[in-house]
Formats: structure tokens, sequence, C-alpha cells
């Protein structure tokens, strides 16, 4: 501790700056790692949360899928000896026309039996509305809101709540308000109460429930009430506890919790090498007092400890400060993350408040001291390495030698051909992986030998500019490659990600516009929400033929997208007349024939997989895949599978005729109508609306509104790739800044000479920018090779491991471009005050440098 | 207290270069000798050999009956962090530190308690003069002092073997004569073994015993 004292912070003071930007990558690494999964975690906190608060005393859910189940299933559910009580739910979020924040989650229940399983505790004079549950029956308009809602609103009992309805709009009218506390506090506090009967109206459920929540009879475990209900309604129903059905919403937020820990595994791996770099240049700075330390009788062990030791220090410091920015990113992020959600799955919770998880925290914190302590290992190696003989001799640097060199080389074309032989052998994801990280480390070793390399060539061009400024400049680095390496490897991996994760955005940008091309052709999409994704409202199949006669109108297909359980995934089943749609928008299949493919499934006698559900569980054209549905198992063979964008988890395509067969359901979730030729697409836009959209829940989008909506959801979700060139600006500023301080230590001599013998400060000022600017320039390109290749490897991750989607190989060459003016502008940026502090130091003490 | 057998010193670079060459010689307990010769000539690596600082490429030396050869890395720190003390042409002072930092320093690397340590630098500063700049920092002194500080630290744990490496080749002709006029005092109050490298003949010929080194050999060894 005392050395840590005498030693460690006199240095640090000296260099605080540099400290700061040092530990800068820790706080980046670990904030991002924190803020990503906490905003993630407060997400699904929010979802558990509603869901338990929901469900109150609730011990078993029946659920089929999202389709729901007719009236009769409660009526089985209820006969049972092991079911003390059962009620039907219906749980839907809507927008009200209210001026506050509108949206509101509506659990509407039968309030004859539903106060045994949750309590409302209501405000005073309120009470009468539950004590007599037959006042919600004969008052079908009442509502029972929260106090935090009612005060957002400005509402108290008897206020009207406007509500578009699939009948139109309708008034509701208060009739309680709820006090703030544990029912009441479900989605974030946006919650009311109403009659289930009244909501089968309002969200067009027909005879429908959502679910059936129950309680367990006395002398009956769990266990056996859920295996009695399973027997008795059969697979197409999922018998689960509130928990269970929790657990669900992870598995939607998985792809971007995976994305999110690669962003800030990799934000922490380059924060590990600013630390290498920082370090190295410390011992490399402090060689004189390593020399006086070990002539005073430190051990190699004392050195090697001391230099731990700070970089434990500067981790502890570091992550502690990254727990902070982890906090205000959270805060920043999570209401963004779970808009996305809600846009892409459809799944919509309040996050009011971020979750902190102590275990997160903690894993936080000792990722970024690991982290540090990792990164300065080998400085900490080689400062205790150091020869005290030549470290007390004035000037007298370590220089790499040949023999090092060419072990390092060997060693980088081993595993780069060990890192192609796992790509050639089909060995699963462990050789994947093992490639992966032995292509990375094989360019990592070539490095300081491809710097060199490149310098080399580019020193001509730079004599030919600048005939003793850029001479100089390319000398200093070929001389010393060492030096630069590391900031070289850190932006070449920096700049190598920003590269793979633009590859899969462009390539995902494409496919998903070729997909919406043809996959999203109608012209216009009618629905019972603003938004595709929302399933809350559905409309009677009986509307399709009404917006048939619509002068203008050629064809209206009515499609039906509810989720159901696959292998344990909440897929999309999308349930379209396939053969009108094959005509329509009918796409070649990546398996399977086409022509037998759509005749199979529009006969029922098949089902059509999306790409990412094939992939992701394994199956092919030709295997036989089991759905769940309320009439039983729905065993159907694999007839082809397509490349899809319509869910992240996955999509079974089937015929309508086989949906309304096996879950009864003829409702639609959107119709999607084809004008004809010449048809004004305004003109049947709205009289459309007028028709049809006076007394009910109705959105008329066009195609351009519908495309720019995904359009905007992608460029949401493919941001992250963006923010990667933030980090690999970062990255380019403080290692560059790092090493032309050493540059500029090493040549304190030589640059006080050339002042001395008449080079003008100007020019010593250009010798050093055009070394920063050759930096970056070498880093840029390897950076550009190594992402050409890294690209491969992340495709293949996102087709394996992330989404399942097989993605075309795409250089992102607009961001490569890019690459060049940011971070040649950062490297000249880094560079100012080093060539500032090159020029201004006493040159009497430069030449006495000895 | 110190022995050299057939002791050679080669550099390997783009040439081998000999430091040494097949030098025998024997120091001892409380002698007090200078080794000059012309620059180039070995003295300072002889120096660093007999500190620790360097291995010798062959030979053998002998410290204080304590063969060098064969020794770990770490066993060779504590011999010379037990038996020898330095003194440098550069006096090598920590510049963040003050004097009585500095003098401390190789007791704090002992793992003696601050108290102890800070106690024993204060005893050593006082002893070379310069009880009154316990806390001024190797800036705020002048060329003689700060030699005086490296002194006072090289004598921390009172080492049986001093070593000095042109103790006043950074000072004017006045500072090194008081420099070398402590050095005696030293030897003489304590009793260590001194060796002293110099150019400087008035330093060579104040010390009883002269080692004459030239191209890497002892060519004279001379006794007042």
């Amino acid at each position: 501790m005392i050395l840590l004292r005498l030693i460690s912070w006199p240095y640090t003071r000296k260099h605080l700056a540099r400290t700061i930007l040092t530990t800068a990558g820790i706080v980046l690494g670990v904030g991002v790692f924190l803020g990503m999964h906490t905003a993630n975690q407060s997400v699904l906190y929010a979802l558990h949360e509603t869901v338990d608060r929901v469900a109150g005393a609730t011990e078993l859910q029946v659920t089929a899928g999202e389709s729901g189940f007719d009236e009769e299933v409660l009526e089985r559910v209820q006969a049972r000896p092991e079911v003390r009580v059962a009620v039907p739910v219906i749980e839907a979020v809507v927008d009200t026309a209210l001026p506050g924040r509108g949206s509101i989650m509506i659990l509407a229940v039968d309030m004859t039996g539903d106060r045994s399983l949750r309590d409302y505790a209501l405000e005073s004079g309120d009470e009468a509305v539950v004590d007599d549950p037959l006042v919600f029956l004969a008052q079908p308009d009442s509502l029972i809101v929260t106090r935090e809602f009612a005060e957002q609103n400005h509402l108290q009992s008897d206020s009207p709540v406007p509500m578009r309805t699939m009948e139109g709009p309708k008034q509701f009218v208060v009739r309680g308000i709820m006090k703030p506390s544990g029912l009441a506090k479900a989605f974030g506090g946006n919650l009311a109460i109403m009659d289930v009967y009244a909501a089968q109206k309002v969200f067009g459920r027909g005879r429908k429930f959502d679910r059936i929540d129950l309680a367990v009879s006395e002398g009956f475990t769990i266990d056996q009430c859920r295996a009695a209900l399973e027997k008795t309604l059969g697979t197409g129903y999922q018998v689960e506890t509130p928990g269970s059905r929790g657990q669900q919403f992870d598995s939607v937020l998985r792809v971007y919790s995976v994305t999110m820990s690669i962003t800030s595994l990799f934000a922490l791996f380059v924060g590990m090498f600013i630390i290498y770099n920082s370090f190295a240049i410390a011992v490399t700075q402090r060689r004189a007092e390593i020399g006086i330390l070990r002539a005073l009788g430190a051990t190699r062990r004392q050195i090697r400890a001391l230099f731990l030791a700070e970089s434990g220090v500067a981790g502890l410091v570091g992550s502690t400060l990254g727990l902070g920015f982890g906090f205000l990113l959270a805060r920043a992020t999570a209401g963004y993350v779970g808009q996305m959600l809600e846009g892409i799955s459809g799944i919509a919770q309040r996050v009011d408040e971020v979750a902190t998880d102590p275990k997160l925290m903690g894993l936080a914190l000792g990722m970024g001291i690991v982290t540090s302590m990792v990164a300065a290992f080998i400085p900490a190696r080689n400062a205790a390495r150091v020869d005290p003989v030549q470290a007390l001799q004035k000037g007298k640097y370590q220089v790499l030698s040949a023999g090092e060199n060419r072990v390092r080389r060997l060693t980088a074309v081993a595993f780069a051909a060990a890192s192609v032989i796992c790509l050639l052998v089909n060995g699963g994801a462990v050789v994947f992986y093992a490639g992966f990280f032995l292509a990375t480390l094989a360019a990592l070793l070539l490095t300081p030998a491809l710097a060199l390399w490149l310098t080399r060539a580019m020193r001509p061009l730079l004599r030919w500019l600048w005939p003793v400024e850029g001479a100089l400049a390319a000398d200093s680095l070929i001389q010393a490659p060492r030096r630069t390496s590391a900031t070289v490897s850190a932006l070449m991996l920096s700049l190598a990600m920003t590269i793979g994760l633009g590859g899969v955005a462009r390539a995902s940008y494409e496919s998903i516009t070729e997909w919406m091309g043809t996959a999203l052709n109608p012209d216009l999409f009618i629905t019972a929400s603003p938004t595709l994704t929302s399933r809350s409202f559905l409309f009677p199949a009986y509307l399709g033929p009404t917006i048939r006669q619509v002068d203008g109108v050629e064809d209206v297909q009515g499609v039906r997208t509810p989720r159901v359980r696959f292998r344990g995934t909440p897929v999309l089943l999308i349930a379209v007349e396939v053969e009108k749609w094959a005509a329509r928008a009918g796409r070649r299949p990546v398996e399977g024939r086409a022509d037998e493919m759509y005749r199979l499934a529009a006969e029922g006698k098949g089902a059509i997989l999306s790409q990412n559900l094939a992939s992701m569980k394994g199956l092919h054209a030709g295997d036989l895949i089991d759905i769940p549905t309320p009439a039983g198992p729905l065993t159907l063979p694999v007839v082809g599978i397509l490349e899809d964008w319509s869910d992240q988890q996955g999509s079974i395509f089937i015929d309508r005729s086989v949906y309304r067969k096996w879950w009864n359901d003829d409702r639609v979730n959107t119709f999607r109508v084809y004008l004809r030729k010449g048809a004004s697409l305004p003109a049947v836009r709205r009289t459309i609306l007028e028709r049809l959209g006076t007394n009910r829940r109705l959105f008329v989008l066009t195609n351009e509104e519908v495309r720019s909506y995904i359009t905007g959801l992608t460029d949401q979700w493919l941001a992250l790739s963006y923010s990667q060139i933030a980090v690999a600006v970062l990255v380019a500023v403080l290692g560059i800044m790092n090493t032309l301080t050493v540059s500029i230590m090493d040549r304190r001599r030589e640059l006080g000479v050339l002042q001395a013998v008449g080079a003008r400060r100007r020019q010593v000022r250009y010798t050093i920018w055009m070394e920063a600017l050759g930096v970056g320039f070498v880093g840029v390109l390897l950076g550009l090779g190594l992402g050409a290749i890294n690209l491969h490897y992340v495709l293949e991750m996102a087709h394996r491991d992330i989404s399942g989607m097989l993605l075309p190989y795409r250089f992102p060459t607009n961001i490569a471009l890019m690459m060049f003016p940011i971070i040649l502008g950062a490297a000249f940026v880094a560079a100012l005050w080093p060539a500032e502090s090159a020029v201004r130091g006493s040159l009497v003490q430069a030449l006495e440098y000895e | 207290m110190i022995e050299l057998t057939g002791v050679s010193k080669q550099f390997e670079g783009k040439r081998r270069v000999t430091a040494l060459a097949e030098v025998n010689l024997s120091v001892g307990r409380g002698e007090l000798v200078s080794i000059v010769g012309p620059s180039g000539s070995g003295k300072s690596t002889l120096l660093n050999l007999i500190g620790g600082l360097d291995r010798p490429s062959t030979g053998e030396i002998v410290i204080d009956s304590q063969r060098l050869g064969g020794l770990s890395d770490d066993q060779l720190t504590l011999v010379r962090r037990d038996k020898l003390g330095f003194i440098f042409q550069f006096f090598n002072l920590l510049p963040s530190l003050s004097c009585l930092e500095n003098v401390a320093l190789p007791l704090h690397l002992r793992g003696w308690t601050r108290r102890k340590a800070v106690g024993r630098a204060r005893e050593l500063l006082e002893l070379v003069q310069l009880g009154t700049r316990l806390d001024h920092t190797p800036d705020e002194l002048s060329g003689g002092e700060r030699q005086r500080t490296a002194i006072a630290r090289a004598l921390s744990v009172y080492p049986p073997i001093l070593l000095a490496d042109e103790p006043t080749g950074n000072l004017d002709t006045q500072t090194g004569a008081e420099i070398i006029r402590l050095i005696q005092d030293l030897h003489g109050r304590l009793g260590a073994t001194v060796l002293i490298v110099t150019h400087d003949p008035a330093v060579a010929t104040s010390c009883p015993r002269t080692l004459t080194i030239r191209d890497g050999r002892v060519v004279g060894d001379e006794r007042r």
C-alpha cells in the first residue's frame, strides 16, 4: 500500500488527464454492460411485475396461446374438483382519447368471482362498485381506474373515459378509484378494470376469453390441479403458474439481450486494450524509476504487484464510475427498449423504474476490475523484467528482437491456419467460436508486422508530400512498431466490430427491404391498432367482404396472427388464405418447391416455416411438427421454408381454413387490401374510413406507411451498429494520444536536435500530426481488412445463435468509407496536444537527454 | 569481502563486445578502494556485476561469503538489498518524493513499518547534515544536497558494502570534494567496504587503494 502512495500516486497525479482517459475505457465498458443489461432487466421486471400484480392470488392460469378460447372451456375448468374458483379474463392495452398519458391496460374480469383472486382496494365511497358485482353487470360501461391514472388524467368518480372500441368510440365511466397498492401498481399504475363480457365487445373477442385465472381447491396441490386440467383440456392449452407465464417474455428479449451482451463485452474488450496501452506506456515512462527501485532492492514480484495493484485501483475507480454511468444509460434506454419491444413483438409494458440488481452490479464491478488487471498483466510483467542497468542509463530502451518477431509471426500463421481448419470442419459451436477466436488472435499477433509493412509502403508517399516531416513521421513509426501496435490493434478490433455489425445491418436492411417488396405488397392494410404488432383488438371475419365491396378494391385477404407456444418458444402463427397470398405475394422458398409448397399449404396439408424458426429449431422441409391448438395438437409436415421477417422468434404459415377449424376462431388481425388498377388510393382509403371507421375501431395504413414503420423499427434495432463508430472514435483518440506521448518521449532528443538545427515549431508539429495520421490510416486499413473477415463470423453468429436469419455477405462500403475521414479526423485531434508539448519543452533539457 | 575469480562479461549485439576479461580481484572488509580507467574500460560494468545488477558471462563473484552465481533473480535482489548500497552519478532520486521519503524507500521495500522507516531515514539525513531538508523534493536541492540524500539512501540498512559510480561526476569540484570527504567520513565511522568508480585523479588518490582498469582488465592495483 505504501508503495502505491509513494510511487503510483505521484505518477497518477502528474498524468491526471491521461489517467482519466485510461479509466474512461473501463467506465465505458462497465457502463455499457451494466446499462444495457439493467435496461433489459428493467423491462423484464416491469413485465413480470405486471403479470404478478395482476395475478393476485391466482395459482394457475389457462391459456391457448394468444388466440383465446370459447366460453365453454370455463365451464369445463370450473367443473374440476381440483379447482376452487376459476374466473375468465380478457387483458389488453389500449389508447384512450385522454389528453394525459392515455395508454392503459384493461383487465376485464367477471366481478362475481374475481374478488376471490384479486383485492380491489378502493377509495372510500367507491366500495359499492365491487361489493355488489351486479353493479358492473348492470352498467357495462363501468371502469375502475387507479388513483395514479385518475390523477394524471384529472379523473374522479363518474368522470367519462373515451375509448376507441371495435364498435366505434364509446364513453366509459369511472365508477371506482383504486388505492395505490398491489393490483393498482400493475403496468406502472395505468390499469383499469372492466366487465369481461363488455370487454368481449370492446375488443372484438366474440364469445372468447383470453385466459382463465384459478385457485386450487384445498386438499389438492398445484401440480395435481395442473395435471388434471391438462388431461381435461388437451395439449392445445397451457396451464401454468403466473410466474412461468412471465418467463416467456424472456425469450422475446433474448435476441436483444444477446446483442447487448456482445456490444458490452466488446466495449470492455476495447477498454482492456486502452488500459493495456496506457500501462505499457507507463512502464516505458517509468523505466528509470523501476530501475531505481530494482537497484534499491525491489524484487520483480514487488514491481509486478505494484503495477497490478495500480491497475486494480484504476479498475475499481473506473468500475465504480461505470456503475453510475450505467444507471444513467439504463434510465435513458429502458424506455427506448420497452418501446422497441412493443413495436417488434406487440408486448406492451411501462418501465417507470430502473430495476437494480446487486448481483449484476457486483458482476459489472468485478468484470471491470478483472479486465483492468488482465489488461495490465503483460505491462506489469514487462515492468518486472526491466533491466535495471539499462534502465538507469538514460535514453536506452529495450528493442524488440528479430527472434521475438519471428516467433510472433509463426504463431500468428499457425493460429490463422487453425482458424481456417475450424471453418472448413463443420464441428458445431465450440469449433466455430474457437476458429473466430484464433482468427482474431492471429490478426493481433500479425499487427506489428503488418503495421510496419504498411508504414514502409507509405513512406515514399509521405516523403514526397512532406520531405522532412513526412519522412520523420514514417521513420518514427518504422523504428518502433511495438509502440504503435497496441493502438493500431485496438483501432483494428474496434473497426472490425463496426464493419461486422455494419455488414449485418446492411444485409438485414437489404433483406428486409426485399422481403417487404413482396411480402408486404398490399396497397392498404386495415388494422385495429395503429401498429401492426399490437393484437389487443380483432376484427370479425365478415368485415372482409364488406371491404371488398368498396369501389376500387380488387382483393381482400384476412390475416390472423396469434402467438402460439411452439417447442417452448412463443412464435407467430400466420393464418392466411394461402392460395390468394401465394398469387399476390408468393416468394421463392429457401427449402422446398414453391408450387408444391403453396399448394399443399392451401389445401391444409402442410405448414410453411420462416427460415429463422427452422434454423433455431433445426427443422427442414419434410419434418413433422405439432402445433398446439384448443382442439388438440395439429400435426403437419413442413412443406417449405421461407425467408421471412415477420417475427424475431419465427413464424409458421398455415391456411386460414385450418386455423378456423382447429382454433374455432374466425377473427382477423389485419386485412390486406389490393386495389384495382387505376383506382385512387386516397379515395379508397377515405371511403373505407367513412364507411367502416365511424362506428368501429379501424386504422387504414398505406403500404408506404407500413414500410416506413417497419423501416423505423429496423433503424432502432440497427442503431447499435452506429454506436460502435462512437466507440471506435474514442479508441482512436485515447490510443493515439497515448502513443504519441511515448513517441515524443522516446524522440525528445531527436526533436530537440531538429529544432536546434533550424526546424521551426510548425515543422515539428507537422511531423507529430503526420505520425498520428499514419497510425490512424494503418489502423483503418487493418480494421477494414479484419472487418471483412469478421463480418463472415458475425453473420454466422447471427444465424446460429442470435436470430436464426441467414443473411448474405454484404460489405458495408458506405460505413467503411466513412471511417477514413472520421478516424483520421480523430487522429488529428488526438495529436494536437502531444504536438504542442513536443514544441514547448525546454530545448536545453531535450538536448542533454542522454 | 568481495572476491572475483575469472570474471568476464560480454555483450551480444550486432557485434560481441567484451566489457571485462578474466578479472581476478579481492577486496577486504572495510577497505576503501577507487577504480579508475578511461571511458569504456569496464569500470561501471565491474561495479554492476559486483552489485548484482548484472550477471557475468563467466567466472565467480562472492560477496560477503555469498556466491552470486546460481542465485535466482529474487535471491540476487535480496543480496543487493541487504548487503549493498548504491550511489549513482546522476543521483537517481525519485523526483516526486521528498528527501525523507526517498531515503525511507528501501526500508519500505523491506517491509519496515512506516514509523520505523521514517525514524531511520531521519537519522540518516541527520548523518549527512540534511536534517533541515527533510520535506524538500530533489528539484529544491542543490547537486551536492541531492548526492548527500542519495548517500543517505544507500546507507539505509547500514550495508557492509557501498558502491559509488562516479559520485562526483555531476558536481562541481568543490561540491565533489565535499562528497568524497563525506564518503570517507562515513567509511571511517561505519567501517563499510567502499568501492568508488571515478575519472577524477584527486578522488582516486584520496583512497588507500586504487585499481586501474583498461580494456576490461585490471592493469594496476596500487596501495598507499
